[in-house]
């Protein structure tokens, strides 16, 4: 007979940056009865993805189960909305696209076909076309979030947030303290091994030791406690990725905009966040760039180089220790696909939550989607070093088995087959390398002119002139969802 | 659109249901890409026992643009919602494996964990109660799911038909709608390119020829292309899977009242089914020659079935196991050429759809395949293949009977170390190794796992957090809201003759 498993009487996270501050509320909300204490960590320079406040839909959705409302992170965190991602010279000087979100970015019948008819629901001939309508909404400057209804004309919509990361953080600490998540400021100086792969106890700087079931590594790249583990093992990227670094800079002062550019710079992808405190400009740079050629690829003097190393750990959670973001996994920050990452690890943590003790087989399950989940989201930015023009500027690097399908399969056949763990929906990643000037084939059911054809382009045309009745100016949305 | 090049030639080998299922959908979905042809012979004829199907069939009917009630009358369809599994744990168990899920989950855990809990306090039912496929196959009612996410809205269902009838209802409408070529004739001698060792030409009893580009193999157990001609590798699971032959024979309704799935008897020596048609039910034996005789296993199912019998049994011989690959050069396999997995849970029609579903996807336009569209193919085939495979050796190894040689081999064996991790998850802390891809998730392992007494050491600490009355008080008013239901649901015979489009005249 099976017997619930004791509960955790403590957990510590370390890092009280907002992943750090997230996590803490997920825990506390899943385990009302244990105590949960994030241990602050001295800021660390590398932790880039912290600085940046954006993420994907996927984080929406964690948002909305932890109790925190959109409502309030735009206004209270200077939230704004992304609908797209326009990207500039992918393939070549003067190509342009758009990439967006959610399922119905694909023309309904193509994925209708994989769905109905079984054998790899997520697998379709992607053939998206270059709208959708993120793409209406924002090119006209429109939005208003769906009601919830299903058949409103804005149902389809998904977008991603962006956010003042001190306010974001904020917000989150003002939750967590509701909840009655415990701070402590004193600074971890060492821990104590528990003999079996894991940790018995930090000992901190206040001479006290603070001993937990489990802990959670929130702390960046420094990982300050898997680093702490024998078995810690880091997975070199390099050959992947070419950036060593990322440089940034403030560009201009608050914007309101539904989308942000990403432009290709002979260094790497310019990636412009358009935050309601401010517009940024972040560029993955590749060792031994020159100053100069960083200041023209970025448009400006970078404030802050931080250096970047990535790759990812062969397991994020080894003996009680469980590590999300980069304290396991380093990526350019892209579009927000490093905190998407991150919130996904910690949504599966929340799945496989153990009890007092660790189970071996739900480790290694969660070791296991967890590495997909990297993989995967790896995956999405060498994407975008998959296109003509960064192909031609850095030739030689590595491509993983399943990204190479992906590209093969799109670029002959304008498919786009599913992976587990995928950050992205095949409709998302099929607009992306579409976007990014990545040329796509044809496959046999558009060759047989199956599904294609005008009445699904002029159902479209109406459900678009539909959403920009039912939305209005986004200036005029944010005043009122801010008064 | 790109300029179309000259159709591809196809020839379909084999008029069984895949080869039909074949030669309907793809000269459906790639219309003017393709010529199709189709190669059967009556001398040898067709399997025919595919009875029970899955979910996505309907998508396949309904993707050929037939309609519903025209095909369910053709073949004298009945709905399923599960399969009734009996005697497989221990002698007396029983379980329904539903199409459809097991309650809700709340607060990020799923409903399991919540029965598990009141389950050791002796507060729960049985799981399949808060099925609401389950509680509507107990008490054999009927009525398709809606789609507006409420609790009518949390199972789907398939057919159970006369396999003898489906093939040649796509025939019909592959010839008359699809322009489709039949061939009557028995393929005696195969040519290849001398250099390329492809497949050029067909050469049947008559002498004559019949040439393509694209070779669809449906040949059916003998695999006269993949197999015989280009001698593709055979990868045996009969040590998992000893079942070998089945022993099938129809007999009469002895109610008209029949529930809406397919049953799954175990026996001494493997086990049996019953599928209910409109007119008929549908019996087999399916049992390994190691441990019981044809005649006797003749003798056994023959005084199983309770209706009056309709004819002798027939026996089927088989080998669990698939070929290598199932596209080699430019043939492809699809339905028991390519390979074979008992009937357990119904799957081989699928897998058949699955593959077709595949080769449109992957099919090599203007006729030059791509080695890369190939591994493709064989990558997901493959995938698909493997995970019916371990839930299906589940269903074995699951098993606390003794009772016969059979069952203390099959409890008693290694099974595949991906299936012996997932077991050991699930043991450990009642989790389910989680895939998007493929058949069977969650509620279709948990339904074996404790419908026959896999029980987890442990469950999700969060069940500890309500109090165990209140858990007990929402189980039960989702109990309450699925006998409301139930009890809105027409019967399943009373559903079929509501709508006189779907019945078939007696025979
Ligand atoms: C006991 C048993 C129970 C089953 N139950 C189910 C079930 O419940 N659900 C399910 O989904 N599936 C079931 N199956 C599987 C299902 O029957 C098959 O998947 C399905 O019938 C497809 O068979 P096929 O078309 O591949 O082969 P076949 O039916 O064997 O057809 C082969 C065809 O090839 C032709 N052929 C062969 N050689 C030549 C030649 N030399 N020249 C010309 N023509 C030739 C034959 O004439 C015939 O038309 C069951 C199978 C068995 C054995």
């Amino acid at each position: 007979m099976s017997e619930a498993r004791e509960l955790p009487q403590r957990i510590v996270v370390a890092g009280d940056g907002p992943l750090g501050v997230l996590a803490a509320i997920a825990l506390r909300k899943a385990l009302p009865r244990t105590e949960v204490i994030v241990i602050a960590i001295p800021p660390d320079p590398a932790a880039f993805a912290e600085r940046i406040g954006t993420a994907l839909p996927f984080t929406n959705r964690l948002h909305d189960r932890l109790g925190i409302e959109e409502a309030a992170l735009v206004r209270q965190a200077g939230a704004s909305h992304r609908l797209v991602m326009r990207y500039f010279g992918g393939g070549g000087p003067g190509q342009a696209g758009a990439a967006g979100y959610g399922a119905s970015i694909d023309p309904a019948m193509k994925t209708a076909f994989a769905r109905e008819w079984g054998g790899g629901p997520r697998n379709a001939e992607t053939g998206a076309p270059p709208r959708s309508l993120g793409e209406v909404l924002a090119a006209a400057g429109r939005f208003a979030p769906p009601s919830g209804e299903a058949e409103a004309p804005l149902a389809e919509l998904d977008y991603a947030l962006r956010w003042n990361v001190p306010a974001y953080r904020d917000l989150l600490i003002q939750i967590a303290q509701r909840l009655g998540v415990q701070h402590e400021r004193a600074v971890i100086t060492g821990v104590v091994p528990d003999g079996a792969g894991g940790i018995a106890a930090l000992a901190m700087d206040s001479g006290a030791q603070i001993a937990a079931d489990l802990y959670v590594d929130c702390s960046g790249s420094g990982a300050v406690l898997l680093d702490q583990l024998p078995e810690h093992r880091w997975l070199d990227g390099r050959g992947t990725f070419h950036a060593r670094g990322l440089a940034i800079a403030a560009l201009a002062g608050p914007m309101l905009a539904l989308e942000d550019r990403a432009t290709w710079t002979p260094l790497g992808w310019r990636w412009e966040l358009a935050g309601r405190d401010g517009l940024q400009a972040l560029l993955a740079v590749p060792g031994g760039a020159s100053d100069e050629a960083i200041a023209a690829a970025l448009g400006s003097e970078p404030a802050a180089i931080v250096p970047f190393a990535p790759g990812r750990l062969d397991a994020a959670w080894l003996g009680n220790v469980v590590g999300l973001g980069s304290s396991v996994a380093e990526l350019e920050p892209l579009g927000g696909i490093a905190q998407d990452l991150a919130h996904r690890q910690l949504a599966l943590l929340l799945e496989l939550l153990p009890g007092r003790t660790v189970d071996p087989a739900e480790r290694a399950e969660f070791n296991r989607r967890s590495a997909l989940m990297a993989d995967r989201a790896a995956d999405w930015i060498a994407a975008h070093y998959a296109a003509p023009a960064p192909t031609a500027r850095f030739p030689s690097l590595n491509l993983s088995p399943d990204l190479s399908r992906t590209l093969d399969q799109f670029i002959r056949r304008g498919r786009v087959p599913f992976a587990e763990e995928t950050p992205m929906l095949v409709q998302e990643f099929g607009t992306l390398l579409q976007a990014i000037g990545v040329p796509q084939g044809e496959g046999p059911m558009a060759a047989a002119g199956e599904g294609s054809g005008e009445a699904a382009a002029r159902a479209f045309e109406e459900r678009a002139r539909a959403a920009l009745n039912a939305a209005p100016p986004y200036a005029e949305w944010m005043q009122r969802a801010v008064a | 659109m790109s300029e179309r090049p000259a159709p591809t030639r196809v020839v379909v080998l084999g008029g069984g249901t895949a080869g039909w299922m074949s030669a309907a959908g793809l000269a459906k979905l790639l219309g003017p890409l393709v010529t199709v042809t189709l190669v059967e012979s009556e001398d040898i004829g067709i399997v025919g026992v595919g009875e029970a199907t899955l979910p996505h069939i309907r998508g396949f009917v309904e993707r050929l643009g037939i309609d519903e009630a025209e095909f369910m009358r053709a073949t004298h369809a009945t709905y399923k919602l599960g399969i009734d599994f009996r005697d497989f744990g221990r002698i007396g168990d029983s379980y329904v494996h539903p199409f459809g899920t097991f309650g809700e989950e709340a607060a990020g855990v799923p409903f399991h964990h919540y029965w598990l809990e009141l389950q050791r306090r002796g507060m729960a039912e049985d799981l399949g109660h808060y099925s609401l496929a389950v509680s509507a196959a107990l008490a054999s009612k009927f009525r398709p799911p809606t789609a507006d996410g409420s609790l009518t809205s949390t199972y789907g269902y398939a057919y159970q038909f006369d396999a003898t009838l489906f093939g040649p209802f796509l025939r019909e409408h592959a010839t008359k709608n699809r322009g489709v070529e039949r061939i009557e004739g028995k393929v005696v001698e195969v040519r290849q390119d001398p250099e390329s060792g492809d497949v050029t030409t067909l050469v049947l009893e008559s002498g004559r020829e019949i040439a393509g580009d694209l070779f669809v193999d449906c040949s059916g157990f003998r695999s006269l292309l993949l197999g015989s001609t280009l001698g593709e590798r055979w990868e045996d699971w009969s040590p998992w899977l000893p079942c070998d032959r089945a022993a099938a024979l129809p007999c009469a309704h002895i109610s008209e009242d029949f529930a809406p799935v397919t049953s799954a008897i175990a026996m001494p020596a493997g086990w049996r089914w019953r599928i209910p048609l409109q007119h008929r039910m549908g019996n087999g034996y399916v049992f390994s020659s190691q441990f019981i005789s044809e005649d006797e296993a003749c003798a056994v199912i023959s005084d199983a079935v309770d209706g009056e019998l309709l004819a002798e049994p027939r026996v089927l011989r088989f080998r669990a196991g698939r070929r290598s690959k199932s596209w080699n050069r430019n043939v492809i396999a699809v339905g028991l050429s390519s390979g074979f997995l008992e009937p357990l849970e119904s799957t081989s029609l699928y897998l058949s759809q699955m593959a077709i579903t595949y080769l449109i996807e992957l099919f090599p336009v203007g006729g030059q395949i791509d080695a890369r569209d190939r591994d493709e193919f064989n990558r997901l085939v493959d995938m698909e293949y493997d995970r019916v495979r371990d839930f299906l050796i589940l269903h074995f190894h699951a098993t606390e009977r003794d009772d016969s040689e059979f069952w203390n081999h099959v409890r008693t064996m290694q099974v595949p170390d991906t299936l012996a991790e997932k077991m050991t998850l699930w043991r450990e802390t009642g989790r389910i190794e989680k895939y998007s891809d493929g058949l069977f998730y969650d509620a279709s392992w948990i339904a074996v796992y404790l419908g026959q007494g896999v029980w987890p050491q442990r469950h999700d600490p969060r069940t500890r957090l309500p109090a165990p009355e209140q858990i007990a008080r929402a189980l039960a008013r989702l109990r309450e809201a699925m006998i409301e239901e139930v009890a809105a649901m027409p019967g399943h015979r009373e559903f079929l003759t509501a709508n006189v489009q779907r019945l078939a005249a007696a025979p």
